[in-house]
């Protein structure tokens, strides 16, 4: 019976959200009267570079609201447990923090790529000149900025029909940059390169400052979110061929353009912008577990270079792993035979190799070289006396 | 009404029992402190076991300082610290207290909880009637009869340990933990804040980092500190403050390294190296450690909940919050335990196995303390399984109580002379090689 009533929810979620993604277009978020893709070195140092900014102040702002309303609800919500309420208003009174290991080098590797990827990408044609554009990276960054530095392969992946009048060329070109960098770099494009991936692993650091709770992983949560990602897939790659149009409700319309100083007309991606925001604030790259593009390149994890190696016998099972991983891979800390724990979800971000306690038990490794493994010396450091 | 005379005979009771109890306690810690190999740095061990159980006085603690009782270690010590309270963990393994609540509990009831009634029927020690509250994870039915009857002299709170280790059940020990949380609130009068709950993760933190430090130093170097000695320090963890005990870590550890850099072992022999696993090992109840290396064995490694488990594991903080580190105890308190109370335990064979990779370990002895069901399900499976890594298995069971001493000798002494056997001295090749060029040149 329950899972019938579980069924029937999803269906109409994923209902919902086709129907939405349909009339994307009639739900407009902030309209310009033209949208003006110009965009010019001059634009971003001048006046009219912060009118194109609008939505993405309104955007900001929305969120904002939206965080600090869901968090008074909860604990609204919480007041009547007998428990938690006492608890509830814990916060820090003086600058104690929780205890934290120190930055390592992968860690800082990670935010360094993503953070100068993320603005060549946006701003690299535009300050440097920067362009290959022919070259395809299976991220979400979007192409309707077309002072880009790269091309990024989800607007034609969405957009099927277009791709085949296109040029023999230019479609092996996109196939072929696509498919090399799915097997070349797997799914640590999300984990490196993808901007979107970029603004929720800002919020997250946003969370961690301020010390809000988030959503602590619960496979309940993960399971739900299963079905949605399915029927993002089939609308990412289906609505073209009925007429629709993906960039009206694909929440990444809502940074590179705008931030290139174009004026870009936002439809329900506008909405669903502040949804990955706030869902990202709460939980780590809530959107990236239903990233249809991450999907895809997901499906072809087994023969990406980048691999999760992992030694069983290492392994005490205490689960941090799977408590610090953002995409709520369980098999991680359960599988007890393989040595390899790769997996569809993995976007390589190294947090479960961060928060393993045992020595060498998780290692992250790119063509069976180790580049990230995890160490005891390095889950304690942060409770090492201090040297006098 | 009570008689004088009853009166008399209970003095006369409570005094032959102190008297009992300090011998074998001062004994014990003798036979320890004689065994050779000691490093630098194991007196404040030695102190705070002599304080409790020989000068039979409270743990030390500053006045107004409330101490709270734990019998297991998934009762998570931050929390107790972050009430300003002192936690002090009450399994027992004396030998006079078993004797007492032998006629208390039933005939199958297990030694431990025997010797718990017996202290609670006593009164006479000070470390269990100094407890303001008691916490008791219930892990297996004797533990949950254990804690009605500690019932009427303080608080006792009762958590209840699931069968499996799944999401819903570590959601549910989060919301026992609040529980927990209040009431030790209650008790000490002291709000648990978030900086008093992140300055106890640095506090025990900071002994688990001594600790992890020692479990390298010891994998690294084998034959670099008895096993006994290594139990001995975990035991008086219990009754020591976090930080007290991290400092006298610290300084056995630096001896400890002074002993790697110039190459010195325990004896200079190849000791034959034994993991010890099993039921719980607890101070008074050293004979069997003992025993091991007084018949010329090592304890390289245990797998028990008075020795290293209990701290070893860290709770990893993935969330800063009040909550992140609330989820993170519950988190370490269940998933990495290898307690047999849980249903599919098949980690704690994995554990094993890292600690006889880790230890190069060449035998395993395993403990079962009479009525102790869990402990006693799960060897059938590890004997199967170390079969077949050719590591041999003795189960040896075992009372609280002296007389099977001489029995326990000879199946450790047998045992021993077995790996030494397997562990084929140098000769022994050349020998058969000699042998067989012989036979080859005949024919």
């Amino acid at each position: 019976m329950k899972s019938r009533k579980r069924i029937i929810i999803t269906l109409l979620v994923c209902l919902g959200l086709a129907a939405l993604a349909y009339f994307a277009y009639m739900f407009p978020f902030y309209e310009f009267e033209t949208n003006d893709y110009e965009a010019s070195r001059e634009k971003l140092f001048s006046l009219e570079y912060l009118k194109t900014l609008v939505p993405l102040f309104i955007i900001i702002g929305l969120s904002a609201l939206g965080i600090v309303l869901i968090i008074w609800l909860r604990k609204l919500m919480l007041k009547t447990d007998k428990n938690y309420s006492r608890f509830s208003g814990r916060q820090p009174v003086r600058k104690t923090k929780a205890p934290k290991q120190k930055p390592v080098p992968f860690m800082i590797i990670r935010w360094a790529v993503m953070i100068v990827f993320a603005f060549l990408m946006i701003w690299g044609g535009l300050l440097f000149g920067l362009k290959m554009s022919s070259v395809s990276i299976p991220i979400l960054s979007c192409p309707w900025n077309t002072e880009q530095m790269t091309e990024s392969s989800c607007y034609y992946l969405s957009h099927l029909s277009e791709l085949f009048e296109l040029p023999i060329s230019s479609i092996l070109i996109f196939f072929g940059s696509t498919l090399a960098f799915i097997i070349l770099l797997g799914r640590a494009v999300c984990g490196f390169l993808c901007p979107m991936g970029l603004i929720q692993d800002i919020m997250d650091k946003i969370r961690t400052k301020t010390r809000t709770e988030g959503i602590s992983a619960n496979e309940k949560v993960y399971n739900a979110l299963t079905p949605i990602k399915w029927c993002m897939v089939l609308l990412f790659i289906g609505l073209c061929f009925i007429g629709g149009n993906f960039c009206n409700f694909c929440p990444a319309v809502a940074t590179s353009p705008i931030l290139a100083g174009m004026s870009t007309s936002l439809y329900v991606s506008g909405f669903l912008m502040i949804f990955a925001l706030i869902g990202g604030f709460f939980k780590r790259r809530l959107f990236c577990n239903i990233c249809p593009l991450g999907y895809i390149v997901g499906l072809f994890h087994k023969f990406s270079l980048f691999r999760i190696k992992k030694d069983c016998t290492a392994c005490t099972e205490c689960g941090a792993c799977y408590e610090a991983c953002p995409m709520g891979i369980k098999t991680i800390y359960t599988e007890r035979g393989k040595i390899d724990v790769t997996e569809a979800n993995c976007i390589m971000c190294g947090e479960c190799v961060k928060c393993c306690p045992e020595d060498k038990a998780l290692s992250l490794t790119c063509a069976g070289i180790k580049l990230y493994t995890s160490s005891r010396k390095d889950i304690m450091s942060g409770y090492a006396p201090k040297k006098k | 009404m009570i008689t004088t005379r009853e009166q008399e005979r209970k003095a006369r009771q409570d005094k032959r029992f102190v008297s009992k109890q300090t011998q074998t306690s001062a004994k014990y810690l003798r036979r320890i402190a004689e065994l050779s190999g000691a490093p630098d740095g194991m007196e404040p061990f030695y102190r705070a076991l002599l304080r409790i159980y020989v000068d039979m006085q409270g743990v030390n603690v500053p006045q107004g300082v409330k101490t709270i009782g734990t019998y297991c270690v998934m009762a998570p010590q931050e929390l107790i610290y972050a009430a300003g309270a002192m936690p002090v963990k009450l399994c027992s393994g004396n030998y006079t207290a078993f004797f007492v609540g032998d006629d208390i509990a039933p005939r199958d009831a297990c030694p431990l909880v025997k010797a718990v009634a017996g202290f609670k029927h006593t009164e006479l020690m000070p470390v269990y009637d100094d407890c303001s509250m008691m916490i008791v994870p219930v892990t297996c039915d004797c533990k949950k009869k254990i804690a009605g009857m500690l019932e009427g002299k303080c608080d006792v709170m009762t958590m209840h340990i699931p069968a499996t280790r799944g999401d819903d059940e570590i959601d549910s020990f989060v919301s026992q933990l609040y529980e927990l949380a209040a009431r030790l609130e209650d008790v000490t009068g002291n709000r648990i804040t978030y900086d008093s709950l992140a300055n106890a993760f640095s506090m025990v933190g900071h002994a688990q980092y001594e600790l992890s430090e020692f479990v390298r130093l010891k994998k690294q170097h084998p034959y670099l500190i008895r096993g006994t000695h290594a139990m001995t320090m975990m035991n008086a963890a219990a009754y020591m403050s976090a930080p007290a005990w991290a400092n006298a870590m610290h300084r056995v550890n630096v001896s400890l390294r002074r002993r790697a850099s110039s190459g010195q072992t325990v004896t200079g022999k190849k000791l034959p190296r034994i993991l010890l696993t099993g039921s719980p090992i607890v101070f008074p109840n050293m004979k069997i450690p003992l025993l091991i290396e007084e018949m010329g064995g090592i304890v390289a490694g245990d797998e028990t909940c008075m020795g290293e488990r209990g701290m070893y594991d860290p709770p990893v903080i993935t969330d800063n919050s009040f909550d992140g580190m609330m989820r993170a105890l519950a988190n370490r308190s269940l998933r990495p335990c290898p307690c047999p109370t849980f249903a599919d335990n098949s980690q704690r064979l994995f554990r094993l196995k890292q600690l006889i990779r880790d230890n190069q370990i060449q035998g395993v002895i395993y403990l079962v303390l009479r009525g102790c069901l869990v402990y006693d399900f799960e060897y059938k499976r590890i004997e199967e399984e170390l079969g077949r890594l050719g590591i041999p298995v003795i189960r040896l069971e075992s009372d609280y109580n002296e007389e099977d001493v001489e029995q326990l000798r000879i199946r450790i002494e047998a045992f021993i002379e077995l790996i030494k056997l397997r562990q084929a001295p140098e000769k022994k090749p050349t020998i058969r090689r000699d042998f067989n060029e012989q036979v080859l040149h005949r024919a």
